[in-house]
């Protein structure tokens, strides 16, 4: 161990009913250093991280950190201690400031008994910096005029491009980040905790983090960097520590491992990178959609206007950054949410504004982007979870009656078939009691076993580990040779292009690029996604094989 | 001292704990109304004695007992099935007056024999109930009006329509007590067995129905469906919209059999003030039996035994009637904290090393 060593956790050991999520973990982390924390969903991560950061309690092992023994019951003596946690979805109040919210919670005390007040309080200075009356203060009074220039000078500091007096939903989702990292350097941390940040973020948003964290690096801050992204591991990481069933399997210099490697520490097997390919005939259109526009849930127009064809066998992916319209567009071709205007034709039948039932009678699956939300309902189990859409069919009982019997078989099925673990009895286990990735197996499996004409899948292997993201591409490959027509909306430009045999991009709403993964040029797509090319023109039409719109601005 | 408290969530729960939380619960509670009955100067033992063991062994008691079930069952399985859709319907009570009203009108102005005459105002009295839960239903299905205030508001203009019929059109028999005139024989229900009436059997069948309808057919795992999730039901392609109606409609209609059930089986005619609040405790006992029609039954009787008791007790030894409704209270608040420590393990540790209060189990590592 080296003098330069910041953090120290020895023999962590935390175990749940049924599950030991850390077993005997060790982990050291240097100063000034960006530490990779790689694992499956499920590897015990965030149980080792919740326990740094003062979350769940060990129940053996120690943590030392810049040489003491820490005795962590909460955030807040994890945060004296001096390290910070950024966690995955934000903890910002949408209506205050950026400043206000980098104060909150360590709350000023009211200008006048500031002791960097100066000239601005009544109070002299003696009477303010009496200990009683500080104490006093700090906890009876209120400071409302936040220490803006401070924060905008820490901001500056890092060169994060932010103006801390904007309310925070003016912000996108990058700023917000930027100003989650705030909030911990304004409590004056060395050691930041990082839970998977890019999960939010656009490619282009993730390379400025970066650089930034290289910057707070520089400073000499160290950084654990949670992520099951092996390519941002190259990007970023220093050094990387891969845990898998709560174990630690190593620690590596990033520089001296291959990517294979690291993905077989993770997974414990080799990993595929390639996805074969085959060829499929195309066939007959399954999709076809005109004119469709549709508003967001706020009312505003999120869809203008869109052409889409789909045809059997075909993978059409739709590349985007998030909020240009794909959850509509999403929702739209599943048929819950009521287009505003256009048409959509499914295998020949206009089922235009029909209800979801009559979307998924003809033969249209979903997979949503929000699982727990929209995919299943988390406290039911995993036969009703598996038969949710099916469980009126005639295969399942007489008229209005339902062989529960059945159900439990055809669970059981999808279970098997698709390799869905962590069910211990399909009427017993919930769905919410499944990893994330088991759980969009599950859902896979329902989609898929029912043969569909179209599959809608947006996201379907976000926040989703390596082996599952594997066997889902792979899946839904496998289906198009079905002759099932696939949409497929992801974030994720490499599985766009492994996946897509055509690839839209979609942009405010509208398309504004068409390629095919041969011909297409990676950073021109980057900046259609951003609205970067602004000339029309410069889409090249010839390359669709299919129609698409060109809208022109409005 | 350092004292760190941890709840973790049972992996199992054991078969003794499962089955003896409700009994040491009630033993629970009546041990801590035992004090204010010492203050009152009555041996709790034989006050309990009599609330229980006397209810429990007399034919009296066990007839007044299964009287009282019946609308308590029913009114209970009103508030129990839109739970089941994940919908608060408060407002048993208002509909189990409307029902018991529509029942009586029938009862007092169709002359017809009993075999027909019984069953018509059960339909009428559905039919109303139907109604009256079916706005508050409507309104939130449709325009997500939130059905707690609406059913529980709906209740007092029932309770104004009651006071006003039975002051007004409805009002007869001598006197000028707000009370209808008595039923005739055709339009009483019969009885089974000394003192208890057929009503009963309406309540069990009706357990059975709801029973195999969340059990046993489509439409049960489309209502377990909407109450768990009802934006993915919504994908999945069920109707909320229907859910909603039908839970509350069918619920309902089950309050209002409740109600005529007992004007017509139990009173003889319509008075004023004629039940303690039967569609309020469907509430505790709906929630006591979420789990499945057959514990809305078992949570019924066991509450018709704590009225019957509680009069017994209150006769016998002069005991204030809000006594009375206090240990039912304590009763009930002991139940519903025994369900926490049923699925939790607490632990109390004395000066442990590095300890916190661990709540959740181990969520989704992601």
């Amino acid at each position: 161990m080296s003098e330069n060593t910041t953090l120290r956790m020895e023999g962590i050991l935390k175990e749940f009913p049924g599950v030991v999520a850390n077993d005997h973990v060790d982990l050291s982390v240097e100063r000034g250093e960006i530490h990779g924390l790689l694992g499956e969903n499920g590897a015990g991560k965030s149980t080792l991280m919740k326990i740094l950061y003062g979350l769940y309690s060990q129940d053996a092992g120690d943590v030392y950190f810049q040489g003491e023994r820490l005795d962590l019951d909460s955030p807040q003596d994890a945060i004296d201690a001096g390290i910070g946690m950024v966690h995955q979805h934000f903890m910002l109040i949408p209506r205050l400031t950026v400043a206000e919210n980098v104060v909150l919670g360590e709350r000023e005390p009211a200008t006048v008994f500031r002791d960097d007040a100066g000239e601005e309080s009544w109070l002299p200075a003696s009477i303010r910096n009496n200990g009683l009356v500080q104490s006093l203060a700090g906890t009876f009074s209120l400071g409302l005029d936040v220490p803006e220039q401070r924060i905008q000078e820490l901001a500056d500091r890092y060169g994060f491009d932010i103006d801390v007096s904007a309310k925070i939903w003016e912000l996108d989702v990058g700023q917000q980040q930027r100003v989650e990292i705030l909030k911990a350097l304004y409590r004056d941390v060395d050691l930041l905790i990082l839970d998977e940040p890019t999960a939010v973020l656009t490619p282009t948003e993730a390379e400025r983090l970066f650089e930034s964290l290289e910057r707070l690096t520089d400073e000499g801050l160290s950084i654990i960097f949670i992520t099951h992204k092996l390519k941002e591991v190259d990007a970023v990481v220093d050094r990387v520590t891969v845990l898998r069933e709560g174990k630690n399997v190593g620690t590596a210099e990033v520089s001296s491992v291959t990517r294979a490697d690291l993905a077989e520490m993770m997974v414990g097997r080799e990993v595929l990178f390639e996805i074969d390919r085959e060829a499929v005939d195309l066939g007959e259109p399954v999709l076809r959609a005109s004119g469709v526009s549709a508003e967001d849930d706020r009312g505003i127009e999120a869809l203008s206007g869109v052409d889409l064809t789909v045809r059997q066998g075909e993978v059409v992916g739709i590349a985007g950054v998030s909020g240009n319209g794909q959850k509509e567009l999403a929702e739209v071709m599943a048929g819950i949410r009521d287009p505003t205007a256009g048409e959509l034709v499914v295998s020949g039948t206009d089922i235009t504004g029909a209800k979801p039932k009559r979307f998924v009678e003809n033969g249209v699956s979903f997979v949503p982007e929000d699982r727990l939300r929209y995919g299943c309902a988390k406290d039911l189990s995993v036969m009703h979870n598996a038969t949710m859409k099916d469980f009126d069919g005639a295969a399942f009982g007489d008229r209005g009656f339902l062989d529960y019997g059945k159900l439990e078989d055809y669970a059981e099925t999808l279970v098997d078939e698709f390799d869905v673990r962590g069910v211990r009895d399909v009427t017993e286990t919930d769905a919410g009691d499944l990893s994330g990735g088991n759980l969009q197996k599950l859902i896979l499996a329902r989609e898929i076993y029912r043969n569909p004409d179209l599959l809608v899948a947006n996201q379907p292997t976000r926040g989703v580990d390596v082996g599952a993201i594997e066997f889902i591409r792979e899946t839904l490959l496998e289906q198009r040779k079905e002759g099932t027509g696939i949409i497929l909306l992801s974030e994720d430009l490499d599985e766009i292009f492994d996946l897509s045999d055509r690839i839209l991009v979609v942009y405010e709403g509208e398309f504004v690029h068409e390629t095919t993964p041969a011909e297409a040029d990676r950073e021109r797509i980057g900046l259609e996604m951003t609205g970067g090319s602004g000339d029309e023109s410069a889409s090249d039409p010839t390359a669709s094989p299919a129609e698409v719109t060109q809208e022109s601005e409005s | 001292m350092n004292v760190a408290i941890d709840v973790n969530a049972r992996e199992d729960v054991p078969a003794w704990l499962a089955y003896g939380t409700p009994v040491f619960t009630v033993l629970a509670a009546l041990a801590v109304s035992a004090v204010a009955l010492q203050l009152l100067d009555v041996n709790p033992l034989a006050a309990y004695a009599t609330m229980f063991v006397e209810t429990l062994t007399t034919e009296f008691g066990l007839t007044e007992t299964l009287v009282k079930a019946v609308p308590l069952i029913l009114t209970g399985l009103a508030v129990y099935l839109p739970l089941k859709a994940g919908l608060f319907n408060i407002g048993a009570e208002g509909q189990l007056i409307a029902g018991a009203l529509a029942g009586t009108w029938v009862g007092l102005n169709v002359s017809l024999p009993g075999l027909a005459l019984v069953p018509l105002m059960f339909a009428a009295a559905a039919v109303a109930g139907a109604v009256w839960a079916g706005i508050p239903a409507w309104l939130r299905a449709k325009w997500d009006v939130n059905e707690i205030i609406t059913s529980l508001l709906l209740t007092f203009v029932a309770l104004e329509i009651q006071s006003y019929l039975l002051r007004g059109p409805m009002q007869g028999g001598t006197g000028n007590f707000p009370q209808s005139a008595r039923f005739s024989d055709a339009a009483t229900i019969p009885e089974l067995a000394s003192g208890v009436h057929a009503g009963l059997l309406v309540a069990v069948a009706m357990v059975v129905v709801t029973y195999v309808m969340m059990n046993k057919t489509r439409l049960g795992f489309e209502i377990t469906f909407v109450g768990s999730n009802h934006e993915a039901a919504q994908q999945a392609g069920m109707s909320r919209f229907k859910v909603y109606l039908l839970v509350f409609v069918v619920g309902g209609a089950f309050a209002a059999m409740g109600g005529i059930s007992e004007i017509a089986g139990a009173q003889g005619r319509y008075r004023a003030a004629f039940e303690p609040g039967y569609g309020f405790t469907a509430i505790p006992i709906a929630l006591l039996g979420r789990n499945s029609a057959i514990k809305v039954l078992l949570a019924g009787l066991f509450f018709a035994v704590l009225f019957v008791g509680g009069s017994s007790m209150e006769v016998a030894f002069g005991v204030p009637a809000a006594l009375v409704e206090i240990i039912q209270a304590l009763v009930i608040l002991f139940l519903i904290t025994a369900e926490f420590f049923k699925n939790y393990r607490v632990s109390l540790d004395f000066d442990r090393g590095p300890s916190g209060a661990a709540v959740e189990p181990q969520g989704g590592d992601d």
